[in-house]
């Protein structure tokens, strides 16, 4: 009998020590191979008479922690489900602003953020402006999203202006579609959509994704300074700047020769042009902020 | 009425002691509490998560409760042949059914409302304003709870407790598709109006007792809407119970 217990309490130990060497082979973070069984969100529906709700709820689970695997933990970063679950989840209950709010980003944000799909991320929206018309924020995104992701100033601004008759949608919305409109849309255009998603978006990921679009613009905003004063030296000195640090003569602080990120603006003494260095952490794949023309 | 009662206070007793009514409610409120975890992974949805969890809890385990309890009170009676000398007794057989289910209905009333407390502590405990307003849901759920504890009660009285659990839990899962029937003719386009019709208003509409949805969003369920769902809980009952009343009537023990 006490031979029985030793050995069972010998087993004890074999348990972590064999999860221990099943993690060093295998890594920490094994994702699962996701599958999606049902695709349509109208047979998912189905499947849940009377607890639709509750489903959706599950399904939206689903899609967060899909997207924050792929996302933290996949090397291959494949969204391939996202937009299928986005859709059932919606299905499932039509009202679920968060799911058409945060899935649009989810599949427009180029990668490695996102999905890189505008084109769902504004499908999604469009549902979700249509099945609830009257939530001012979902018409917004979708302005935003048709100008910052299609590059569309005039559907953009088409959107806004008919959102600003909704009631409670900001007063600023009509005097941004006529910004749009005037201007095709500007650096400055995506600062004030950024800026609105900045101080919309709850802590973590989204938000941080929009602080890093203003950065991106604050540096862009900067090297456009720096251009000028490069213009402003050859103009007084006769000659180009060797490099950035001769500017300091004009009164450029050596931080001001900095991007958001602290690393060092590329200079082409030939063109006289300063640039966001290509290494900056700032830039992401993909990512290609409109200039002003 | 006084036997009715007693019946009922006694069938009160005998079901809370049932070991499967503490294991349904000890999950309906583990269900209930798992949404402070779920909420706080679904990205500022916390709340309506739990509401969706905890009235989704309330309607699963209470019918589940309604269902398993209800199809043994008479049948089992009548297989530990318990019942006989029951009905020696100076009690009748109206006083008896009614009274069982009663009783149950009482049972079916406090679980919920322990439910409910779940939920309101649950809210509390995520630092959101428990409101009263959840109780319009949380009222409709209790009058389908009662139908379906009739039907379990009718077919308690028909068959066996297994193949009545079978033919209740059928009749509610085909009540809560009453939209599907009612549109059949889309996928169906043969099938008779006159079908659809009958299986439509013949059938226990359990989707009339669903307002989870509603109230979760804070959506005010009109009084009116309310009143003819408490009617039609009411007649549906009535007939059921009536029903079940003429079967148990006309069995010979």
């Amino acid at each position: 009998m006490k031979l029985r217990l030793y050995l069972v309490l010998a087993l004890l130990p074999a348990v972590p020590l064999a999860q221990h060497r099943l993690d060093s082979l295998t890594g920490g973070f094994r994702a699962q191979e996701e599958v999606l069984y049902l695709w349509s969100g109208k047979q998912v529906r189905r499947l849940f008479p009377g607890f639709e709700a509750l489903a959706a709820d599950i399904y939206w689970l689903r899609t967060v922690q899909y997207f924050g695997g792929q996302h933290i933990f996949e090397r291959g970063k494949r969204f391939d489900l996202l937009y299928p679950l986005i859709d059932i989840t919606t299905t499932l209950d039509k009202r679920l602003e968060i799911a058409y709010h945060y899935g649009a980003i989810f599949l427009s944000e180029p990668p490695p953020m996102g999905a890189g799909n505008p084109q769902q991320g504004i499908a999604v929206l469009e549902r979700g402006t249509k099945a609830l018309p009257t939530v001012w924020r979902l018409s917004q995104d979708l302005g935003f999203f048709y100008f910052l992701y299609l590059h569309d100033a005039h559907k953009a601004a088409d959107i806004l202006d008919e959102a600003s008759h909704i009631p409670g949608a900001p007063f600023w919305f009509r005097t941004l579609a006529a910004d749009l409109l005037a201007k095709g849309g500007d650096r400055e255009t995506s600062r004030r959509m950024w800026k609105q998603m900045y101080d919309q978006a709850e802590e973590g990921v989204i938000k941080s994704n929009a602080f890093i679009r203003l950065q991106i613009l604050d540096a862009l905003d900067q090297a456009d300074r720096l251009t000028a004063m490069v213009q402003e030296f050859e103009r007084r000195a006769g000659r180009r700047p060797r490099s950035l640090g001769e500017l300091g003569a004009l009164g450029v602080e050596p931080a001001s020769r900095r991007d958001p990120a602290g690393l060092a603006f590329d200079y082409d003494s030939e063109k006289g042009q300063v640039t966001v260095s290509k290494e900056s952490p700032l830039w992401r794949t993909d990512f290609q902020p409109r200039r002003t023309p | 009425m006084n036997r009715l009662i007693a019946v009922a206070a006694n069938t009160f007793r005998e079901t809370v002691r049932e070991r499967v009514l503490y294991n349904l409610v000890f999950f309906a409120i583990l269900m209930t509490l798992s949404g402070l975890l779920l909420g706080e992974l679904s990205i500022r949805q916390d709340e309506k998560i739990i509401k969706d969890i905890g009235l989704a809890a309330m309607d699963i385990f209470g019918t589940l409760i309604a269902i398993f309890i209800g199809v043994g009170l008479v049948s089992k009676e009548i297989e530990r042949r318990s019942l006989y000398p029951l009905l020696a007794k100076p009690l009748n057989r109206d006083e008896l059914f009614l009274g069982k289910f009663v009783g149950l209905g009482f049972t079916l009333l406090v679980n919920l409302g322990t439910m409910a407390l779940g939920l309101y502590l649950t809210l509390l405990l995520t630092g959101r304003r428990p409101e009263p307003r959840l109780l319009e849901a949380i009222y409709p759920i209790y009058l389908g709870l009662l139908l379906v504890t009739s039907l379990a009660l009718l077919f308690s009285t028909l068959t066996s407790s297994t193949l009545a659990a079978v033919c209740t839990l059928a009749l509610v899962v085909t009540g809560r598709f009453s939209d599907v029937i009612r549109n059949m003719k889309e996928v169906a386009p043969g099938a008779p109006t006159w079908l659809t019709e009958a299986l439509y208003y013949g059938l226990p509409n359990f989707r009339n007792f669903d307002f989870k949805d509603s109230v979760a969003y804070g959506d005010p369920v009109p009084l009116g809407v309310l009143g003819f769902v408490t009617l039609y809980a009411l007649a549906y009952i009535g007939l059921v119970l009536g029903l079940g009343l003429k079967v148990f009537r006309s069995r010979d023990f």
